[in-house]
């Protein structure tokens, strides 16, 4: 079961890179009609049909691969809430389908490219959440006690996960009106730099536990190589925009990289506050919390 | 008395009908291009191998066209202000084609609600997109070769563009006008706008790359025949 979740969390980052080349190589429209491509099921892939046609066939298959999740989770998962992960999952895609074909038939409004981008990562992170809950270690986690007072650690990783999902609004924005609010973004990129910097120095100072240092040093590395990402796409897509000084593949690289990245990051951050919380939750009940049987 | 106020009724008819008239003006010009003309940047068209089949010397980018007599091709020359009167559109179609992974023409005059006629002659697929603020924007996938679709335009507009989703290099625009009173320059630079009733009108031309210029021009009548010179730095 866990291992299934884990290959719809990876099928969905590959969807989301699938989805990012669209947009970076301008291939939103070069179907266009929904659900059906020209009518058809495998239009000839040529120009543009390439990334909008595989991007449309990664979606269907994640699509496939989270209804059956759903199900396997409505049918054997005995905790509630993680059995409505599923079905938030199922919604997620449901309507991420049909935000895509919105987009693709009023022409890529930036509102709904908008909502579309920022449902992926959201959808990204469900999956990822469902993969780190159906795992044999969120079971058996004994309550951690932290060598001191965990309370800031919780604080910070909650500002920290506020700017970030702030900042995937404003990444989705940025990429899909050519520049707009770009200002906002990078002010935003320095917060969450300093965040990320003080959890990493928050938690180191307050535990020794493996499966919450991991993640926060894998946060601090992935922000980092985000950010230049992120400088590099500023640069190609907007500094040097018009100039011809930039070949395209790297224009395509930086924004789609940039984008996939963020991804990532969001799902580490989802995945240390996850753990966190579930030390915290332990430690307040004072008991190890009731184990299900792996199904 | 009577006879002449039906005389004028009728003239007046013939006007806003469009119809030659008899003491109608052609404007004719020519625009020239000063500088040395952009080197044609190659097109890449190995993102679809029947594109590429079409053209086994290479295609080069088509936005730019110096003609070898030094003057500008694919400029669009219009009467921007001054006509009064409705023109009804024709209903011919204009002919848009699809051929060898190119618009022709890549630049065209089209009247509010006449008929455009989209045509497919390639033996692969495109998808025809327009992106008009005054009209309805289409997405049309256009699959078959000698396919055919026809679109209107409902409200004037200078210029429309036109692209192909499948093939990122094809794009063309159409001045959308209430009138007819528009050309556009051919292999000898030259453009013709004929018909042009009696008044003060002011003329523009516009190119994709070099943007827009205008003049003034004054007709007075009787089958005048007024010559326009544009000119753009390349
Ligand atoms: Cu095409």
């Amino acid at each position: 079961m866990h291992r299934y979740c884990q290959a719809v969390a990876a099928a969905t980052f590959l969807l989301i890179i699938a989805g990012g080349l669209v947009t970076s190589t301008g291939s939103g429209l070069a179907v266009p009609d929904w659900p059906l491509s020209y009518g058809q099921f495998f239009p000839p892939m040529i120009g543009g049909i390439r990334f909008e046609h595989t991007h449309r066939v990664i979606a269907g298959t994640v699509g496939i691969l989270t209804l059956i999740l759903s199900i396997w989770l409505f049918r054997r998962e005995q905790r509630g809430w993680v059995k409505r992960l599923g079905l938030a999952a199922l919604a997620a895609v449901v309507v991420q389908a049909v935000l895509g074909g919105i987009t693709v038939l009023y022409f890529l409004p930036d509102i709904v490219s908008v909502t579309h981008a920022c449902l992926a990562q959201t959808f990204f992170g469900l999956t990822v959440a469902i993969a780190l809950v159906t795992s044999k270690g969120w079971r058996e986690d004994l309550p951690y006690e932290f060598d001191r007072d965990p309370s800031s650690l919780r604080q910070i990783l909650i500002a920290t996960d506020v700017f970030l999902y702030l900042q995937l609004i404003l990444g989705a924005v940025v990429r899909h009106t050519e520049g707009l609010g770009i200002a906002f973004h990078i002010v935003v990129a320095l917060l969450v730099l300093l965040h990320v910097l003080i959890t990493l120095q928050t938690a180191s100072r307050i535990t020794g536990e493996k499966k919450i240092l991991r993640p926060a040093l894998s946060l601090g590395l992935l922000v980092t190589i985000q950010f230049f990402l992120g400088l590099g796409a500023f640069i190609v897509k907007i500094v040097l925009k018009n100039t011809g000084a930039v070949p395209y593949p790297a224009t395509v690289f930086f924004a789609t990289a940039h984008q996939a990245t963020g991804a990532l990051v969001l799902a580490t951050a989802l995945l240390l506050t996850m753990r966190v919380f579930r030390r915290l939750a332990s430690r307040n009940c004072g008991a190890p919390v009731a184990v299900p049987s792996e199904s | 008395m009577k006879t002449m106020l039906a005389l004028g009724v009728a003239f007046a008819l013939i006007f806003t009908a469009g119809l030659p008239a008899a003491d109608a003006a052609t404007l004719a010009g020519k625009v020239a291009f000063e500088g040395t003309a952009p080197v044609a940047e190659k097109m890449a068209m190995d993102a679809d191998p029947t594109c590429q089949m079409l053209h086994p010397d290479g295609a080069v980018a088509d936005d730019v066209i110096v003609n070898s007599n030094g003057t500008l091709k694919n400029v669009f020359v219009y009467v921007k202000e001054g006509v009064t009167g409705t023109f009804p559109a024709p209903t011919d179609a204009v002919q848009f084609d699809q051929h060898g992974c190119q618009y022709t023409p890549k630049v065209f005059g089209i009247q509010v609600n006449q008929p455009l006629e989209i045509i497919n002659s390639d033996n692969t697929l495109h998808n025809v997109h327009a992106l008009p603020q005054n009209s309805k924007e289409f997405n049309l996938g256009m699959p078959i070769q000698g396919m055919k679709l026809k679109k209107t335009f409902t409200s004037p507009e200078v210029m429309v563009k036109i692209k192909c989703e499948v093939h990122p290099w094809m794009s063309a625009y159409a001045g959308v006008l209430e009138h007819p009173f528009y050309g556009v320059t051919n292999e000898e630079g030259a453009f013709e706008i004929k018909n042009l009733p009696p008044g003060n009108y002011v003329v523009e031309t516009w190119h994709e790359k070099y943007g827009a210029q205008t003049q003034n021009v004054t007709i007075a009548g009787a089958d005048e025949a007024k010559e326009l010179a544009f000119s753009y730095k390349g």
